[in-house]
């Protein structure tokens, strides 16, 4: 098979996968609508491994095109290079896991075919957006995995306490998404108007070959409207608040799409962008300070949540800005880095929660968990990985990952490499606590909740084994030279050669004391920070608060700043008052009333006229007369 | 010639046919006009203009009875009896269905407005436009709600106007023109301030017809008294003549005046797309958002119109398309809901996709394609009309680009609260099989659009070419 023919299989696996279970799964068995859905997965990622050592250069794929007109062309194409094969192995690969997980956590669920076709359907969609040649497939994929998220937010639409409250974080979702995707739209009419096509190789040529210099604030406006849409779907300040209500989805689609996969789909629009953004560095300014207010705000909300999605949501906003910071200082290898170990200790810890959840017969407050490593083990063993990981514990995934953006950071400026550390350490204060008060201490729930405990069947704790071994061994992917002697960074010249703008990379040249002492400060605020959480709440055996306790800074985090009850009152109050007003005011007064008014008044007239049509001779014969004289006597003196 | 004579003779049948099967004459007359439309195309190629008929004679007033179609014609021909099809499919098991004078007025319907997508003389265009008036008032009249009286009068007397204002145009028209006929009506060389009056006619005419801010105020209000098909007929083809009127009649044969009046119009469209979408956030009777939704989605259309280039043109003929069969199943679906549960309060709905998982389903089809999202024709055609209006200016782009974003809010609104949440009622009786096939054919149609839009662009784009040069002041004719 050739590798286009390959590269067509693994968009149209999911697919067909989707389709089989969308017309027939109501009626098969459910370990056959859940093999068919995970067969598909592990089949296309076995797929995209072969494809894997053979992208030395870009190959694109024409399927058809879309909209030919006279000054454009809009295609359906694929693109196979590093960055796309890339993003696919995460998306397959991740993505295989979640769904064998989903077989078992889904196992009870009345619509788990329903479940299943979403799921692979999301699958081909995100597909759509990372292999597409042009931004114009970007979109397509872009907003279907926007669907998608909605259909999974509220796949438990109708149940008696949270079915509301479930379709209503969809709606905002969808919404908040819809006007990021504004903004990209935007941006691809400006593309489409200054350079005639969206085709990122053609772009990439005009730029770097033909020379062709767009004004400054056309880039400006061009980078500004691609980030507009990256904080819709990366859930950065201003458009974040939709990712925490968000996990009101079944925790397998939390884990997928709302920490694994989706979500980076911003920073993969950035990174695809480079030819754009390099050369925009207002934007870039931008980019850098949003992302950062965004992980230092997200991780402070973090602190005190104590549902255990939730924090987890918080954690992911947090490090989706700090991959924004990355792409601000165009460290574009070390944001897909830390990106693929995201992927991969995010995922482990959202299904580790899903299994926690499951445990506790659905119940995700942390202040009725506790004690909890000694009745489910390999979630407990698994949990802790990804907590290390994501903390930044040495020689564990995250670990490197972070390292290479700090490093970055103090390069650009030691400032912001001052104010990372506080998020970094932030990070760190919330995972620890969270994974203390879940699974040390004694069990606060009830004695139902406990004797129901249980650790969850192989096939949901096999993906959280394979996952947390990704998340220890996932840094080789991009050793730093300081580690090893050969001193390369294996997965910067993987990347390196797929598009022209990516060569621009200003790759940092730390001296390997300097390298080894930043690294070394990270690992001792690590160090303490888990030493300390561990006397809190371990030794001293601290709770959380109940909702009533909270004050101060512990108030503003736990109510996440008032962010959500500031939009309301901006934004969706003023709307709704509006809608009501002019409907009021506008259309029923101004417009109705003014229109039936008018046909008042021509009622009016009629009766007034009809007085005139008398019927009696003389009076007609009396007007006509006065009429003729009148004409005579105007004509006399007119002329 | 059998385009018409079809139509016709289903009516005559129509009016005998027995009550029982009556539902099945209509529908049957519908579909071999569909089909015979579908001929038509299969022998058509796109920079063709075929004659239906063309007597040799003039009227002395200049009445030729020129009727013919090119690409643009065509187009709507196959839309109105696809839709025809579909509005008598999606009754065929109600009460109304059953009905003589129904099924014969529908068929009266379709023949006007087939006569007025094939017009190629003034005269028989108004002719046409006027016939149409006929049938939707009767239907709406005789079958609508029991409050239907004092709206209908609103509509009749708006629409009455906006017919005279065109009549006085063509009149106007009339005397610097040889005869009535299509291509004399294009040669004639107006002045700018004659060219503004008429084509300040016709658009008076058009703008309650579509309807544009603010002449919109008879449409709520009919749409919502009005019977399901009724509603149909107004939203999915009746308001279709006007925008076809405006990119066959209005502009063209007085382009001289569009200077002066695209700016207006842009403008009326922008306000109405923003307009009625924010009022429709906060309505609760659900056929009366659906309405207000589509006076939002039409502003578009008629104000990409009035950019008059073939991006935008061509948007605009593949939106016509998608919202006739977006409004088909809104309409569709909220009917559904008022049969089923005696109420078009929202708010007394809920839960209804857990009772009803296949109307659940094919309904949420339905509001994504009305939010325009990828893959359905909803997002090209926007796509196209929002990225004509961007260049003609970034700011009204940028109006234009609010209907995303207000369009996934009410319409998730209006599906949320009215599907979603825990069942408010016992039972809800999911979809009969003519409601389901009318839902599938009308997603195939939009999803096969939305993927392979060439094949409409292809299709309009040469009569699109060459009405566009025509405009352009090389007097180029059409035919």
């Amino acid at each position: 098979m050739g590798a286009d023919l390959i590269l067509l299989t693994i968009l149209a696996l999911p697919l067909l996968g989707a389709l089989i279970n969308g017309t027939l799964g109501k009626n098969m068995p459910k370990v056959i609508v859940g093999s068919i859905a995970t067969g598909v997965m592990f089949t296309a990622f076995g797929l995209a491994l072969t494809l894997f050592g053979s992208v030395h250069k870009q190959q694109l794929v024409h399927l058809f095109s879309m909209i030919s007109m006279d000054g454009f062309e809009l295609n359906a194409r694929l693109q196979l290079d590093s960055l796309s094969i890339w993003m696919t192995l995460i998306v397959t690969g991740v993505g295989s896991l979640i769904h064998l997980f989903s077989m078992g956590y889904m196992s009870h669920d009345k619509g788990y075919y329903k479940f299943f076709t979403y799921l692979n359907l999301f699958i081909f969609a995100m597909l759509i957006l990372v292999l597409g040649s042009n931004y114009f497939m970007l979109f397509f994929g872009w907003e279907g995995v926007g669907i998608c998220s909605y259909l999974l937010i509220s796949f438990h639409y109708s149940d008696a306490q949270k079915g509301i409250a479930n379709s209503v974080a969809a709606r905002k979702a969808f919404i908040m998404n819809r006007i990021g995707d504004l903004g990209l739209l935007i941006g691809l009419f400006l593309i489409l108007s200054q350079f005639g096509t969206l085709e990122y190789s053609e772009l990439a040529d005009k730029l770097f070959i033909d020379k062709i210099e767009p004004s400054t604030w056309m880039m400006f406006g061009i980078t500004a409207c691609l980030f507009i849409g990256a904080t819709g779907k990366s859930a950065q300040i201003p458009l974040f608040t939709w990712l925490p209500d968000a996990m009101a989805g079944p925790t397998p689609v939390s884990a997928l799409i709302h920490a694994a996969t989706m979500v980076t789909a911003g920073i993969f629009l950035v990174v695809r962008s480079n030819f754009f953004f390099e050369l925009a560095p207002t934007t870039q300014d931008i980019m850098l300070y949003v992302g950062l207010a965004t992980s230092m705000v997200a991780a402070f909300m973090a602190l005190r949540q104590n549902d255990i999605k939730k924090v987890l949501a918080y954690s992911t906003v947090s490090q989706l800005g700090l991959l924004f910071v990355a792409l601000g200082m165009g460290a574009y290898t070390a944001a897909m880095f830390h990106v693929t170990t995201h992927a991969f200790f995010k995922a482990l810890l959202f299904l580790g929660s899903g299994s926690v959840i499951h445990a506790m017969s659905d119940e995700q407050d942390i202040r009725v968990m506790g004690g909890l490593k000694k009745y489910i083990p390999i979630t407990h063993i698994t949990f802790l990985i990804g907590t290390l990981a994501i903390a930044g514990f040495p020689l564990l995934s995250g670990f490197y990952s972070k390292d290479e953006i700090l490093a970055h950071a103090v390069m650009h400026n030691p400032l912001i490499y001052g104010l990372l550390m506080v998020s970094v350490a932030m990070t760190a204060i919330y995972m620890f606590r969270l994974y203390f008060l879940v699974f040390h201490g004694n069990f606060r729930g009830t004695s139902e909740q406990q004797h129901h405990l249980h650790e969850s069947p192989l096939n949901m704790t096999l993906p959280l084994m394979i996952l947390a071994v990704l998340s220890v061994f996932g840094g080789i992917l991009n050793l730093p030279g300081v580690v090893m002697n050969s001193g390369t960074h294996w997965m910067s010249h993987y990347l390196e050669h797929n598009t022209r703008g990516l060569e621009l990379i200003k790759t940092h040249h730390l001296s390997s004391s300097q390298s080894m002492m930043l690294m070394g400060a990270a690992v001792v605020m690590t160090l303490v920070i888990l030493f300390v959480s561990f006397v809190v709440y371990v030794k001293n055996a601290r709770l959380a608060k109940s909702d009533e306790e909270l004050k101060g800074w512990e108030l503003a985090s736990n109510k996440k700043l008032y962010f959500d009850e500031v939009y309301n009152f901006l934004f969706v109050k003023p709307l709704e008052w509006m809608s009501v007003k002019i409907h009021a005011f506008v259309e029923v007064l101004a417009l109705n009333k003014s229109v039936y008014g008018f046909a008042g008044l021509i009622g009016k007239t009629g009766d007034i006229v009809r007085k005139w049509q008398t019927g009696v001779v003389s009076n007609y014969l009396f007007w006509m007369v006065l009429g003729v004289i009148s004409l005579v006597v105007y004509y006399l003196i007119k002329f | 010639m059998e385009l018409f004579a079809i139509p016709l003779v289903f009516a005559l049948i129509a009016l005998v046919a027995p009550k029982s099967k009556v539902n099945y004459v209509g529908l049957i007359g519908a579909v071999v006009s569909m089909v015979v439309s579908f001929i038509h195309v299969a022998n058509f190629s796109p920079d063709q203009y075929v004659s239906v008929f063309a007597p040799d004679f003039i009227l002395t007033f200049g009445l030729t009875f020129k009727m013919g179609y090119d690409g643009i014609g065509l187009f709507m021909v196959v839309l109105t009896n696809v839709v025809t099809t579909l509005i008598l499919l999606s009754n065929l098991n109600r009460e109304i269905a059953h009905n003589r004078a129904f099924n014969a007025l529908v068929m009266l319907m379709q023949f006007g407005l087939l006569g007025v997508f094939t017009a190629a003389d003034g005269i028989m265009f108004y002719i046409f436009w006027e016939l149409t008036l006929v049938p939707i008032f009767l239907i709406s009249y005789w079958f609508g709600s029991a409050d239907r009286k004092k709206p209908l009068m609103k509509f009749f007397i708006y629409t009455f106007v906006g017919s005279l204002a065109m009549l006085l145009s063509l009149m106007a028209l009339g005397t610097y023109s040889r005869s009535f006929a299509y291509e004399d009506l294009l040669a004639a060389q107006l002045t700018a301030k004659t060219a503004f009056w008429v084509m300040a006619g016709f658009f008076l005419a058009f703008a309650i017809k579509i309807p544009l801010f603010p002449f919109h105020t008879w449409q709520p209000d009919t749409y919502t008294v009005s019977p399901m098909a009724g509603t149909m007929l107004l939203s999915a083809l009746m308001l279709k003549m006007a925008l076809y009127g405006m990119v066959r009649w209005m502009i063209p044969i007085a382009p001289e005046a569009m200077d002066a009046l695209s700016c207006m119009v842009i403008t009326l469209g922008m306000i109405g797309v923003v307009y009625a979408a924010v009022i429709a956030i906060k309505q609760s009777d659900i056929k009366r958002l659906f309405a207000f939704a589509s006076i939002s989605h039409v502003g578009l259309i008629a104000a990409g119109i009035m950019l008059f280039n073939k991006d935008a043109l061509a948007g605009a003929f593949i939106q016509i398309a998608n919202h006739s069969l977006v409004a088909l199943g809104l309409f569709l679906a909220a009917d559904i809901l008022e049969r089923r549960m005696g109420t078009r309060n929202i708010y007394d709905m809920g839960g209804v996709a857990k009772l009803a998982p296949k109307f659940g389903f094919w309904f949420a089809a339905v509001a994504f394609a009305s939010v325009s999202v990828p893959l359905t024709s909803g997002f090209i055609g926007e796509f196209l009309l929002i990225k004509g209006l961007y260049n003609y200016s970034w700011i009204v782009g940028l109006v234009a680009g609010t209907t995303l974003v207000l369009g996934a809010v009410y319409t998730l609104r209006a599906y949320q609260i009215s599907m979603f949440g825990a069942p408010k009622m016992e039972a809800f009786s999911d979809l009969t099989w003519n409601e389901m096939l009318t839902f599938f054919i009308i997603m195939l149609i939009i999803l096969v659009v939305g993927i392979y839009p060439q094949a409409i662009i292809d299709f309009v784009g040469p009569s699109l070419d060459l009405t566009i040069e025509s405009v352009k002041g090389s007097k180029v004719i059409v035919q």
